[in-house]
């Protein structure tokens, strides 16, 4: 029993925290939704954050990567999210994933985990899945992304198609749709996924946006903390007072919670068997979507009225948290498939 | 980060419930409200106490096996998962006991205490000190000779007091210095003269609980435990002590009768729309997390002397349990309104978790302040 990161992961997460910090550095807020810049780092950024391996974390070390475990990438991701990094590092990182696990030419896994290539991960509509046809899909997390890959498992083949970036509630991380007039730009060719395979990429999946969802409600809180210490009001800070301290108390629990949950279901992603991996990962989704909504939401309330404007962070928090609850399905999703699992089909589902 | 038991862990847990499996008679559900429960739980005690299972984490020299926390922990689990009722809550008071009271007072006390021959009480919360622990007023004075105290005062909520033999209670021995300072813990004999016990009965019919008055009850000064004013050091270590291993056995508890009903459900015992199997996932989910959870503060004991982090345990653990007796409750149907009132106090239990142990105010209070450092 050892359940803690360890020393490297630590370190791994610190290198991060300062790359991510770099990255929201450069981006622009603006002054409003017509002023705030793109979700992408220019060339320069983009190759320092393939420099550091981030995006090739999962690939062997033969193809340039580093072998990482599930949960390594997870302490990245979870620094992403406490900077709710404008940069698609998260959706790259999936779509990699995605092709590494279907067996895709190296030559292009290679070329987009090193930077070089930069393409976008597509998922179905309701955001709760990877797209299996560009008929039901959006590029997700696609800022600068050239073309966007849409993995037909069952043909056999993933196709790339251009990419027109939409108006995303998520200011940090853009959704695009898919511009199928033209046709695909490429194909390659892929192998069809085991199931095991499509178990522990939904596992990989959820335990990825749980660590982003963690990060950011984590900033949500300590942001809304030290707020609360400075401002003052009735000649104390507010932050004295019972009803904001049991709030900001309450956020601690589910952010800590989230963070047990988070560890325990990246950890199984690897070690476990895929159904149990499943669960957990499912688990950990859930309560993370559900909890985080409720920390974001937490932290405009204690923000005030100054939450509620463009210019404080309250609202992009917000905004990455409630796309986050979604992906890959949101709570309500994963109690459906928990019921499903453990209590039989049920009326509902039996129509 | 590795969540699999060690092979010495492992192997401990397997002897464990071998002799939970060769013990069917020890394991059956037990009630707290009548006086056959009693002697069964007892014995219960007694027969856990002779196979080596309680207080694993005392030094072996007081009785106990030198094993870590988590072992107290895999004892609380395997025993909730058997069905089996849970170990004697004396880990707290053994501890107090073995890491502060005199070589006379730990020769006395620790062996009656560790194989359950002896039944203890813990005597914390009184009338006017329940959330303000302390501000106890039951006072224990010296007597003028300087080798007995004389206690006056009452206490409440006082656990298992109506079959007690000690009382490991918490009293103002100076009535000059300021409100922690002059608290010290004095081991009661519960058949001193002067000591009166009044049964409570609980909402749910539960009895465990009484309170007990103390007038003019004399006890030697030998019975202090450690120097006077220490008590409220030693009721701090207590309080955090409590947390923890005693969590895993909750989780287990809560898991099994979630499990009892997952499997209604599963085989068509029990009808369940699709909002009540929402419900039903989401209470699993919330045990899940419950249980990463407890094992993460677990594994940190290891390294780490317990500290307020143990109320955002406490505060996980309300909301899952709560969450989940209520979706209980509502999956039962209004059968149980109607004609199986015992099965609503199961639920009725569960609005206990945000009262006793510190309540959900106070856990966040000391969340807000201690851990995220906002103003007092």
């Amino acid at each position: 029993m050892e359940i803690r990161l360890n020393p490297e992961q630590k370190l791994f997460a610190e290198a991060v925290d300062a790359l991510a910090g770099d990255l929201a550095e450069t981006w622009e807020l603006g002054r409003g939704p017509d002023s705030v810049a793109p979700p992408v780092p220019d060339a320069q950024h983009w190759d320092a954050v393939a420099e550091t391996g981030l995006l090739a974390l999962r690939l062997d070390e033969s193809a340039g990567g580093s072998a990482a475990t599930c949960l390594d990438v997870c302490v990245a991701v979870e620094q992403l999210g406490r900077h709710s990094a404008p940069a698609p590092v998260i959706g790259t990182l999936l779509l990699i994933e995605q092709l590494r696990l279907s067996a895709a030419e190296p030559a292009l896994v290679g070329a987009i985990a090193s930077g070089r290539r930069r393409a976008a991960v597509t998922l179905t509509h309701d955001l709760a899945r990877f797209a299996t046809s560009p008929a039901d899909a959006y590029a997700w997390d696609c800022a600068g992304a050239e073309t966007a890959v849409c993995v037909e498992s069952s043909a056999g083949k993933a196709a790339a198609y251009p990419v027109r970036l939409l108006r995303s509630a998520d200011l940090t991380r853009s959704t695009g749709a898919l511009d199928l007039d033209a046709g695909a730009s490429e194909t390659f060719a892929v192998d069809t996924f085991s199931c095991d395979a499509a178990t522990r990429l939904t596992c990989f999946a959820l335990a990825l946006i749980t660590a982003d969802l963690l990060g950011v409600m984590q900033t949500a809180l300590n942001v809304s903390v030290e707020h609360a210490k400075g401002r003052r009001q009735f000649g104390a800070p507010i932050g004295s007072f019972q009803a904001i301290q049991h709030l900001a108390a309450e956020c601690l629990v589910s952010v800590e919670a989230s963070r047990s949950a988070l560890w325990y279901a990246a950890w199984a992603a690897d070690e476990l068997a895929p159904t149990e991996a499943l669960l957990a990962a499912r688990a950990a989704k859930a309560f993370a979507s559900a909890n985080a909504v409720q920390v974001a939401e937490a932290a405009i309330q204690i923000h005030g009225g100054m939450g509620m404007t463009w210019e404080a962070r309250p609202h992009v928090w917000l905004r990455r948290i409630r796309t986050g609850r979604r992906l890959f399905g949101d709570e309500n999703a994963q109690y459906a498939a928990i019921a499903g699992a453990q209590l039989g089909a049920g009326a509902g589902a039996g129509a | 980060m590795d969540y699999t038991d060690a092979p010495d862990v492992a192997e401990f847990r397997a002897q464990l419930r071998a002799w939970l499996g060769e013990h069917p008679d020890l394991i059956k559900p037990v009630g707290h409200s009548d006086e056959g429960a009693i002697a069964h739980t007892l014995a219960w005690y007694r027969a856990l106490a002779g196979a080596g299972y309680v207080t694993v984490s005392l030094p072996a020299e007081y009785g106990g096996r030198g094993l870590p926390d988590s072992y107290e922990a895999v004892v609380n689990e395997e025993l909730a998962v058997a069905g089996a009722p849970p170990p004697p809550p004396i880990g707290h008071i053994a501890h107090a006991i073995a890491d502060f009271a005199s070589e006379e007072l730990k020769a006395r006390m620790l062996p009656g205490l560790l194989s359950c021959t002896e039944v203890w009480c813990q005597g914390f919360s009184e009338p006017g000190a329940g959330s303000d622990l302390a501000g106890v007023s039951t006072t224990a004075l010296p007597t003028e000779d300087g080798t007995t105290l004389r206690v006056n005062g009452q206490k409440i909520w006082t656990s298992g007091a109506m079959w007690s033999d000690w009382c490991l209670l918490m009293a103002r021995t100076d009535p000059d210095a300021v409100r922690h300072k002059a608290l010290s813990m004095i081991v009661v004999d519960m058949t001193t003269p002067g000591i009166d016990r009044r049964e409570i009965t609980m909402s749910t019919g539960s009895r465990e609980f009484a309170e007990v008055y103390f007038d003019d009850v004399v006890v030697p000064v030998e019975n202090v435990v450690g120097g006077l004013g220490q008590g409220w050091q030693i009721a701090m270590g207590m309080l955090a002590y409590e947390r923890g291993p005693a969590d895993m056995g909750w989780v287990g508890r809560i898991g099994a009768v979630l499990a009892a009903a997952q499997q209604d459900v599963r085989t068509g015992r029990t009808p369940a729309d699709e909002s009540l199997r929402r419900r039903l996932a989401s209470g699993w989910v919330g045990l899940q997390v419950l249980n990463w959870h407890v094992q993460r503060t677990l594994a940190r004991r290891a390294y780490e002397t317990p500290g307020p982090e143990g109320s955002l345990d406490k505060l996980l653990a309300t909301r899952v349990e709560q969450e989940v007796y209520a979706t209980l409750l509502d999956l039962a149907g209004a059968d149980v309104l109607a004609e199986d009132g015992a099965a609503f106090s199961t639920y009725l239990y569960s609005r206990a978790q945000s009262i006793y142990g510190g309540t959900q105010q106070i856990q966040r209070t000391i969340v807000a302040q201690r851990l995220l450092g906002l103003p007092r």
